[in-house]
């Protein structure tokens, strides 16, 4: 009997979860990074990350097929025992809540400064939890649904990347490669991390009605969001000299700032506003994971009060703390390091894990 | 019900933040122009142009010039006596004098248009061949009020190539771009406002040389920005007892073609290829049996026009074309060499321009 029958999604459902997840505010100050490690070339960093985050993404997917009907946290109990299990598991929690935290956070900080210069922090994340409860405190099918209508809501979005874009200049470009493979190496960490969130697959695993496309739905959407990262930093080098674009640090709204029409100008703020719902599919399943698996390793039902207690955990800390950019950026600092470990570490480790298990217990049985 | 009391919450959280935050326009002033100059004794002048949005006031334009430190200060000063908030956001034109521009880091005191998100960067930058408080208090009868003046003076005149239009965005990269030195539009007040040509700075942005809208032409042609019209009335040289022989023509197709080489010092060959149509001829010609020779001497009177340009250009130690760009793209283990020192590098090089014409049409009459 399958446990999580009345919340199955569907590949489209998978593939926009997925992707939803890995593209947040990262992307807006993408193109600056890169360019600082690696000048023009920095794109081909690009696509490196995304080979590793397919190959990260292939391991845990596989991970999932030897048990279909269960989710990381069965999976982890299964392999470590019930202590260690639970102790693991505690640890995906923790990292999910503080990715929540960093986007909502991060979030906060542009529609701040781009805005709403004069509005408390608390009061602009209240807004924020208000429909991200209502999403989060259903089953994954209304999460899965909410990504898939985003994507489709925001699928416009790049179009108007390419209006700068006539003033480009493909010759930034040339010469490929200029200081050679270095630099480019160099810059692939952090490519690397922007594809941090295909995690979540972990998860969905179980809830995906054909398992037979898992493989192909997480390549897709991987391939999806290097797309995006890809299209994007190369209109950014296009349109900013390589020497000029270091100094900005959101390059896309920079870029998008130029666009003006008769009856429109300052279109990044437009833009910005509407990005928030890209935004929201990031840390709306970072929270519905968080309190789904709280919920699990409490052994209730229902996990909608501890999307509750999360989200009002999160405005009181604002309020506390009311952070600055610095902070935000040493707390995304901080989930780039959990997510080296929980998304591109543990995957192959756990294939690895249990290859061996199966074989001892196979041993064991006979 | 719940649903119905959490949709009325949010609203009125919606609401109630637009009420905290409201701007009424006649609370605004908003600056069309902002000027900036040195009086005589060197201290940094802020004039300010912008709309008062009144039905009692008989002058529908404000105008005030203070003494500051730099241009956020000159906002503390200016609220002091206008009649509302002095915002930034839809700066059309920053004029700067011709003193000012002659300082070295001048550009530091546009900052905040690039700092504050609030701040528009698509504003023009214009230099003034003489004080700028000649400019901002100069009210024509004949025209509208001078920020809507000035905005489409210029860009109307860069649709026909008579000037460059440069926003402030366009300006960083060409002031932080390595390969190639800044071009901005200039203007001159006499009895009436005219715009002169284009002012040319150097690689610290400092003033360096003024060109006609003839030259300006060319720098746009070198500059591969061959969008808009390009009408030219030059004097061939078709006999050789010195006649002036006068013809005008457009240029519906201009294509140019850069290559580099290098030879101990770089070496640019830049292809003009076009296709012109005469529209004024002051001398008897037949064109239809003796076109060779006319496109013959049209060509090279364009080329010592264009050598002339570059020379000039070049004995001022600045490359306002970008050819710092093609260098950089295609020879760049000796662009590295002297990227940091690319004026002196260009006053070096060799450009040799071969301009090709095309007469694809005579006009209706012979």
């Amino acid at each position: 009997m399958k446990k999580y029958a009345y919340n199955e999604i569907t590949l489209m459902q998978y593939i926009f979860l997925i992707n939803g997840t890995q593209v947040g505010t990262g992307v807006l100050s993408l193109p600056r990074i890169l360019a600082e490690k690696a000048g023009s070339d920095g794109w081909i960093a690009i696509i490196i990350g995304w080979l590793s985050s397919v190959a990260a993404s292939i391991f845990l997917v596989k991970t999932g097929a030897k048990y279909p009907e269960d989710t990381l946290y069965e999976i982890l109990i299964r392999f470590f025992g019930k202590i260690l299990g639970k102790a693991l598991i505690s640890v995906y929690i923790v990292y999910f809540a503080f990715y929540a935290w960093t986007i909502l956070v991060n979030a906060c900080l542009y529609i701040k400064a781009w805005f709403l210069p004069k509005t408390p922090d608390y009061i602009i994340l209240l807004l924020f939890s208000i429909p991200t409860f209502f999403v989060a405190r259903n089953g994954l099918r209304v999460l899965g649904r909410y990504s898939e209508l985003s994507f489709y809501m925001v699928i416009w979005i790049p179009l108007f990347f390419l209006i700068p874009l006539k003033d480009g200049n493909w010759l930034h470009f040339l010469p490929l490669l200029k200081e050679g493979w270095r630099p480019v190496l160099s810059a692939v960490p952090t490519t690397v991390f922007s594809f941090l969130g295909f995690e979540v697959a972990f998860f969905l695993y179980p809830f995906l009605q054909k398992k037979q496309h898992a493989v192909l739905g997480i390549t897709i959407a991987n391939t999806l969001t290097m797309l995006f990262y890809l299209f994007v930093t190369v209109v950014c080098f296009a349109y900013f000299s390589p020497d000029g674009i270091i100094e900005f640090n959101q390059p896309v709204l920079n870029l998008l700032k130029l666009i003006e029409f008769r009856f429109l100008e300052r279109f990044d703020m437009v833009l910005l506003a509407v990005y928030l719902i890209v935004v929201s599919t990031a840390w709306i399943p970072c929270v519905f994971f968080a309190a789904f698996c709280s919920s699990q390793l409490l052994g209730k039902q229902d996990h909608s009060n501890y999307v509750i207690i999360l989200l009002l955990i999160i405005i009181g800390v604002v309020f506390w703390l009311d952070p600055t950019w610095i902070d935000s950026e040493g707390w995304q600092k901080k989930v780039v390091k959990g997510g080296l470990l929980l998304a591109f570490v543990a995957p192959p480790f756990l294939w690895v894990y249990s290859w061996i298990y199966e074989k001892f217990r196979r041993r064991v049985s006979h | 019900m719940k649903r119905k009391t959490l949709l009325c919450l949010s609203l009125v959280a919606m609401m109630m933040t637009g009420c905290a935050d409201q701007m009424y326009i006649e609370d605004v002033t908003l600056s069309l122009i902002l000027g900036l100059d040195l009086d005589e004794d060197g201290n940094l002048l802020v004039f300010m142009s912008s709309p008062v949005f009144n039905k009692e006031a008989k002058v529908k334009e404000e105008k005030v010039e203070v003494k500051a430190v730099s241009i956020r200060d000159s906002r503390e000063l200016f609220d002091t006596t206008v009649m509302a908030l002095t915002s930034g956001s839809k700066t059309q034109l920053l004029l700067v004098g011709k003193k000012l521009l002659k300082q070295k880091n001048w550009i530091d005191y546009i900052d905040p248009f690039y700092r504050d998100p609030k701040n528009t960067v698509t504003t023009r930058v214009v230099a003034v061949d003489g004080p700028v408080s000649d400019v901002i208090f100069f009210r024509p009868k004949d025209k509208p009020r001078l920020p809507l003046y000035l905005a489409n003076l210029v860009d109307t005149a860069y649709r026909r190539n008579v000037t460059i239009k440069t926003t402030l965005q366009e300006f960083h990269e060409q002031t932080t771009e390595k390969g190639i030195t800044a071009s901005i539009t200039e203007l001159k007040k006499d009895h009436k406002i005219m715009l002169t040509g284009t002012a040319l700075l150097d690689e610290q942005s400092k003033y360096k040389l003024s060109i006609t809208p003839n030259e300006n032409k060319l720098l746009r042609i070198l500059q591969h920005k061959t969008k808009g019209d390009f009408p030219f009335t030059i004097s061939v040289p078709l006999d050789s007892n010195g006649h002036d022989h006068w013809i005008s023509f457009s240029t519906p197709r201009i294509k140019v073609k850069t290559r580099v080489r290098y030879d101990n010092h770089f070496i640019f060959d830049t292809d003009v290829k076009m296709r012109v149509a005469i529209t004024e001829r002051l001398f008897p010609f037949n064109v239809r049996s003796d076109a060779a020779k006319l496109q013959k001497s049209m060509e090279k009177k364009m080329q010592t026009d264009f050598e002339r340009l570059i020379k000039k250009t070049q004995t001022k130690g600045i490359d306002p074309y970008g050819f710092g760009i093609y260098a950089r793209a295609y020879k760049y283990p000796e662009w590295i060499k002297v990227q940091n020192q690319w004026g002196k590098a260009f006053a070096k090089a060799d450009v040799n321009v071969k301009v090709h014409v095309t007469i694809s049409g005579m006009g209706t009459i012979k």
